[in-house]
C-alpha cells in the first residue's frame, strides 16, 4: 500500500511538472503575429504563419503588407520616399517596418525572441 | 492510517505542484511600460520598467513633442525657425545648450560638425524630400553661409545674431541625441532605474536590463537591410549609428546620400559605410556619429585617441573591415565571425 502512495505521488508530481511546462512553452510563444498601427491606434494583427497581403489604405497613402515564409515586408507603397519598403523583412519579436509619410508602423510582437534588445540605426 | 497516509502525501505532493506552477509564474520578466509617437522626423518609442514607469514614460513623451515643436526647421511656429527667419535672437534654455555643444563639436572636429550646412542641406532637398543634385554655382554661393565661427553667440546674454543674409542653422545633427539623453534624465528624475530609448534607431539606455544584465544593441549593417554587424552590450550609454544607407536618392545611376561634407558641399565620400558611437553623452555621440564619417577612418581614429575617455566607436569600411575601440573590445561581438576586425588602442 506505501508503493502505491508514492506511486499516486510521484505520478501527481509528474503531471505538476508536464503542466508547468505546456504553460510556459506556450504563454511564452504562442506563434509569431505582426501588429499594424496607423498613426498610433492599432488597426490589426496578422499571423506569420498564415501566407497573406494586406492592404492598407488611409488619407495619409496606400501600404501592401505581404506576409510570406513567416516573414513581413512592405511590397507597396505610394509614400515619396519608399524608405518602409527598402526595411527588408521582419520576423523577430520587436522589429519594426516603419512609414514615416503614413505614419504606419508593423511590429512583430509574439515572434522568435530576438538576439538583441534594440538594432542603433 | 493507510488512508491518512495517502492523503498526505497526495496533500504534498499537489503542495509542490502548486508551487511549481507560483514560481514560473513569479519568475516572469518584470513588464514593461512602453510609448510610441512620431516627432523629430521619425519614429520613437520610449520604455521603463519598474513602478515609476507609466509616469516616466508619459512625461517623457511630452518632452519629446516639446523638443519637436522647438527645434523642428520645418514648424514656421518653432524657435529654429524663427532664428532663421529673424537671423538671429534670444536663445531658451535649450537652444542654448544645443548651441553650445554645436559650437565645442565645430571645434573639436575641425569645423566638420557645422550646424550652418542648412542651406546646403535644403539645396538637395534633403529637408523636404525634394532630391535633386545642384547645380554647381548654386552650391558655391549657398556653402559660402556655411560657417558656424561666422555665428555671434553671447552666451551670457544667451543670444545669436547670424551676419550674413541668408544663414540658418539646424540641429538636426545633434537634437535626437539631446532629445534621448532628456528622456533618460525624466527616468531618473521620476525613479525608473531601467530604460530604454530608440528615437529612429538612434539608442539610449538607463541602467541595465530588470534581470539584471546589460543591454543587447544591435547594429545594422550598412549592406544588407536584414543583417547586424555586431552586438555591443551596455548600460547606462547611447548608442548612435550614422551611414549614407540611411537617407539617399539615386539620379543618373549615381547614389547620393544625406551626410554632406560641409567643405566640398557634396556627400562625404571617406571610405566609410557606417560609425557607431558608444558614450554616455548622447548629443556627443549624435553629433560625433555623423562627423566621424565625414572625416574618414584615418582622421576617426586620430580624433579618438585625442578624445577616448568620452566615447567609444565601431567603424565600418566600404571593404568591410571593422574598427572597434579598446574600451569596447570586451562589449562588442561581430555577427559574422570571420569580419576582418581592426582593435584600436
Amino acid at each position: 500500500m506505501k508503493k502505491k502512495d508514492f506511486l499516486i505521488a510521484g505520478a501527481v508530481l509528474l503531471l505538476a511538472g508536464v503542466l508547468t511546462l505546456v504553460l510556459r512553452l506556450s504563454g511564452g510563444d504562442p506563434g509569431g503575429a505582426v501588429q499594424v498601427k496607423i498613426d498610433g491606434k492599432v488597426v490589426g494583427t496578422y499571423a506569420l504563419v498564415e501566407e497573406q497581403a494586406v492592404p492598407f489604405d488611409t488619407d495619409y497613402g496606400h501600404n501592401l503588407l505581404v506576409i510570406r515564409d513567416g516573414k513581413a515586408h512592405m511590397e507597396e507603397a505610394d509614400c515619396p520616399d519608399h524608405y518602409c519598403m527598402e526595411q527588408g523583412e521582419i520576423e523577430k519579436t520587436g522589429e519594426t517596418l516603419v512609414c514615416l509619410p503614413h505614419k504606419l508602423v508593423v511590429e512583430v510582437v509574439s515572434g522568435e525572441s530576438s538576439d538583441v534588445d534594440v538594432v542603433a540605426k | 492510517m493507510n488512508h491518512l497516509n495517502k492523503t498526505i502525501a497526495l496533500l504534498l505532493a499537489l503542495v509542490f505542484a502548486m508551487s511549481f506552477l507560483l514560481c514560473s509564474c513569479a519568475e516572469k520578466e518584470e513588464e514593461p511600460v512602453s510609448r510610441d509617437l512620431f516627432a523629430m522626423d521619425t519614429y520613437m518609442t520610449v520604455t521603463a520598467y519598474g513602478k515609476h514607469a507609466e509616469k516616466a514614460v508619459d512625461e517623457a513623451v511630452r518632452e519629446l513633442n516639446r523638443l519637436d515643436a522647438l527645434l523642428s526647421t520645418g514648424k514656421e511656429a518653432s524657435e529654429v525657425a524663427a532664428l532663421n527667419k529673424n537671423g538671429g535672437g534670444d536663445l531658451s534654455k535649450d537652444t542654448n545648450t544645443l548651441l553650445k555643444a554645436a559650437l565645442e563639436l565645430y571645434k573639436s572636429t575641425g569645423h566638420v560638425f557645422d550646424i550652418t550646412i542648412y542651406p546646403v542641406m535644403k539645396l538637395w532637398g534633403f529637408t523636404d524630400q525634394n532630391y535633386k543634385v545642384p547645380a554647381k554655382e548654386d552650391l558655391a554661393e549657398a556653402l559660402q553661409l556655411v560657417d558656424a565661427g561666422a555665428l555671434d553667440y553671447d552666451a551670457d546674454a544667451k543670444t545669436v545674431a547670424f551676419e550674413k543674409e541668408g544663414v540658418a542653422v539646424d540641429f538636426g545633427g545633434i537634437a535626437k541625441g539631446y532629445a534621448s539623453s532628456r528622456v533618460i534624465e525624466i527616468f531618473r528624475e521620476q525613479g525608473v532605474t531601467s530604460g530604454i530609448v530608440n528615437l529612429g534607431g538612434n539608442v539610449q539606455t538607463l541602467g541595465q536590463k530588470p534581470d539584471g544584465t546589460d543591454w543587447r544593441i544591435g547594429i545594422q549593417d550598412p549592406e544588407d537591410e536584414d543583417k547586424m554587424l555586431g552586438v555591443v552590450t551596455n548600460h547606462d550609454k547611447a548608442i548612435i549609428t550614422s551611414g549614407g544607407y540611411e537617407r539617399n536618392f539615386e539620379e543618373d545611376g549615381v547614389v547620393y546620400h544625406h551626410i554632406i561634407d560641409p567643405e566640398t558641399g557634396y556627400p562625404a565620400d571617406s571610405g566609410l559605410t557606417s560609425v557607431t558611437i558608444v558614450s554616455e553623452d548622447g548629443t556627443l555621440a549624435d553629433g560625433l556619429s555623423t562627423s566621424l564619417f565625414i572625416m574618414g577612418k584615418a582622421k576617426a581614429v586620430n580624433y579618438w585617441q585625442k578624445h577616448f575617455k568620452e566615447f567609444d566607436m565601431v567603424l565600418c569600411c566600404d571593404d568591410g573591415t571593422l574598427v572597434v575601440t579598446e574600451g569596447i573590445r570586451e562589449a562588442f561581438s561581430p555577427a559574422d565571425e570571420d569580419a576582418t576586425v581592426e582593435y584600436i588602442e
